[in-house]
């Protein structure tokens, strides 16, 4: 089926959610349907960044790649609870790539991204992963939403090794990317969950708040987390001292009492969380609500403002919720105009303000999506778009798959400008290692600079 | 000429075949009940502890590699099968490394014994009625791998094998019944039109020959056919004294 301005809309759902999948459904449809799954929705428009987004539309989604660009293959939530995290990263890439195009490309190409909207969910990633690979033949894959999507792909990455497509940058801290046996399929920029939450642990400890209970969403992203907390609480002789979960997918709507009532059992000096956006912000608003009054932290892949939008729409004290939230970050602070590429990503955002990709318009119909002029997700989006930039510009005039990990591994000291220098290698396939760790202030996060002063 | 219905002598008859019917209904429901309950039930078992070894043996590398997201995503994948509705790893301490429960693990099940593998039922409040197996990694010294199917689910497809024998058993008394109706009163028919004959001429009236009972070559027709010669006998008879 094609839409009114010819991009594809095979499984458009009006209501913009990915439709659950039946046990029984999975069952009967088995492997090879689940590829050829509906709901693997595609977002259609490949997009032109010089021309901006709306210019893509009525593009046929399916046009094979021209001589002049490089398409980057996307799977992302585009759609459902998560929407927020995939939209504002691309933003971040878009801003970028934008600008870029618009000042002749890299070594005269242009950067398109191909996207397709997975809805956070594993089984339509592997279908888009396998399309992007089989059908639009993308240069590489890039900026994939999550651990629970990326976790099923790495395997497609590796069954198609001989054609050596690598997966850029994804948004997740978690372990599979980085270790074999899937570790040398992808590369990554951001810090891991590990880091993350050892950093939050080893905090509240030197604090005295030792009893650390986890609230995570009970798939691999989840537990990509918990693992990181046990390991770093077993390094100061700690266990963990409770832990709830939630189903992936819930939204902010739902009733978080019975999470909320377990970990109160336990007593814990404070909880890290494992989650999304939407369920993180339901445990927060139900643990102030219930009386758990303790710090509770979340990992970068939160999605910090949308989190913050939905704890402080509509309320008489839009802190009422948010006194215990900290948050840790993989990028410096979006307000930190003393380093060069906050200022270039905040330039660029202003000047460019890409929209969501225009097709999650119609696929949220009825749900309207507000961008967010800064946002740690979209200067995320931005360094990514930033680094693989440099990446292909290194690889000549005429860039070619084989050539792509010898391009990374040439990046050494390399300065993006976040303060940080980046390195790769055939043992390091992580650039970036710091982590930052930011409070509410007023209606944004801010940095942390006294643990013991908020939370003693 | 009124039609005459002979009831009571196929009364019997009909008691005989609901009583027979009745019977066989009644014991096959047992036997079947007995088998499909058990046949399922060890079906569910079997396919229950192959899933847990299945998992088991493919948790071997990743649990060395202590990459637990990995794991998870593991157990995610056969959670999505219709009859399983918990998976849960444990390591040798003990320890739980994985599990599909939400909100949280119940407490029966953190009080349970982590390493042990024997089939045991479940009663979990909130969750449900469950049978639980399991396996262990690497002859237990990296874990063990819990299973637990839905026994409400196994319960229901007992009561689906059962109910579409039921049904069948349904049919085929309404067609037996009315088959056997039909035949009785098929059967009855001569003996009903001999009796009116026969009342009529107790009565006084004589054979015109035109009865259709008179021609059956069965053996109504030679009963009413001797009722005739008895008849005529009895008059010559009157008139001879």
């Amino acid at each position: 089926m094609k839409n009114a301005d010819g991009t594809r809309a095979r499984g458009h759902r009006p209501n913009g959610t990915v439709p659950a999948l039946t046990r029984r459904s999975l069952i009967r449809s088995g492997f090879a349907s689940l590829l050829a799954a509906p709901w693997a929705s595609s977002l259609g428009a490949s997009m032109v960044p010089g021309a901006g987004a709306s210019a893509a539309r009525g593009r046929n989604a399916s046009r094979p790649p021209q001589d002049d660009e490089i398409v980057l293959g996307v799977s992302a939530a585009f759609s459902g609870p998560s929407r927020g995290l995939g939209t504002e990263l691309y933003r971040g890439s878009m801003a970028y790539f934008n600008q870029l195009n618009e000042n002749g490309g890299v070594n005269g190409r242009r950067i398109v991204m191909k996207l397709l909207d997975d809805g956070y969910q594993p089984d339509p990633c592997v279908a888009n992963t396998i399309e992007l690979m089989q059908d639009e033949n993308v240069f590489l894959l890039f900026n994939y939403v999550g651990t629970p999507t990326v976790t099923r792909a790495l395997p497609v990455l590796k069954t198609f090794r001989d054609q050596q497509v690598f997966l850029f940058f994804p948004f997740t801290g978690a372990e599979p990317q980085r270790e074999p046996p899937y570790g040398e399929f992808a590369f990554n920029l951001r810090a891991s969950y590990r880091q993350e939450t050892a950093g939050l642990v080893d905090n509240f400890v030197r604090i005295g708040r030792r009893r650390i209970a986890v609230f995570y969403q009970n798939d691999a992203y989840g537990r990509s987390g918990w693992a990181g907390v046990r390991e770093a609480l077993a390094r100061h002789g700690e266990t963990i001292a409770g832990e709830a979960t939630y189903t992936r997918g819930t939204q902010f709507s739902a009733s978080m009492r019975g999470q909320v009532e377990i970990l109160l059992e336990r007593s814990p000096d404070a909880v890290i969380c494992i989650g999304a956006y939407a369920a993180c912000g339901a445990f927060a608003r139900d643990a102030v609500d219930l009386g758990l009054h303790i710090p509770v932290a979340n990992v970068s892949f939160v999605g910090s403002e949308n989190m913050l939008q939905l704890l402080q729409e509509g309320r008489s004290d839009p802190n009422s919720h948010t006194r215990w939230l900290v948050n840790s970050q993989v990028v410096p602070s979006y307000e930190d105009t003393s380093l060069p590429a906050v200022r270039e990503y905040r330039e660029m955002m202003a000047v460019h303000d890409p929209p969501p990709p225009d097709n999650v318009a119609r696929i949220t119909e009825g749900e309207p999506y507000e961008t967010f002029p800064q946002s740690f997700v979209s200067l995320e989006g931005f360094v990514n778009a930033k680094l693989i930039t440099e990446i292909i510009r290194r690889m000549g005039d005429d860039p070619q798959r084989s050539g792509i990990e010898e391009a990374v591994f040439a990046v050494r000291n390399y300065d993006l400008g976040v303060g940080e220098r980046v390195s790769f290698g055939p043992e390091r396939r992580q650039g970036l290692q710091r982590v930052y760790y930011t409070v509410v202030e007023g209606d944004r996060f801010v940095p942390l600079e006294d643990w013991e002063a908020k939370f003693s | 000429m009124s039609r005459m219905r002979v009831r009571k002598l196929f009364r019997k008859t009909r008691f005989f075949f609901f009583a027979l019917f009745g019977l066989i209904v009644i014991s096959v429901s047992v036997l079947s009940i007995t088998t499909v309950s058990r046949e399922l039930s060890v079906e569910y078992e079997s396919n229950s502890r192959s899933i847990a070894q299945n998992i088991a043996d493919s948790s071997v590398d990743i649990l060395l590699n202590r990459n637990l997201a990995t794991l998870q995503s593991l157990i995610d994948q056969f959670v999505q099968i219709e009859s399983i509705r918990y998976i849960y790893i444990t390591s040798e301490t003990g320890e739980f490394l994985a599990h599909t429960f939400v909100p949280g693990i119940p407490d029966e099940i953190l009080a349970s014994d982590a390493s042990s593998t024997a089939t045991v039922e479940r009663s979990l409040p909130g969750l449900g009625d469950f049978i639980e197996v399991g396996a262990p990694i690497l002859s237990g010294v990296a874990g063990t791998v819990h299973v637990g199917m839905d026994l409400e689910l196994l319960g229901l497809k007992i009561q689906r094998a059962i109910g579409a024998q039921m049904a069948l058993f349904g049919i085929i008394f309404v067609i037996g019944s009315l088959l056997t109706f039909w035949f009785v009163n098929l059967a009855s028919q001569p003996l009903a039109d001999l009796l009116a004959f026969a009342v009529r001429m107790a009565g006084g009236e004589s054979a015109t020959g035109d009865e259709p009972v008179l021609s059956r070559d069965d053996e109504a027709g030679e009963l009413a056919r001797l009722f005739v010669h008895v008849n005529r006998r009895a008059a010559g008879a009157d008139r001879e004294r």
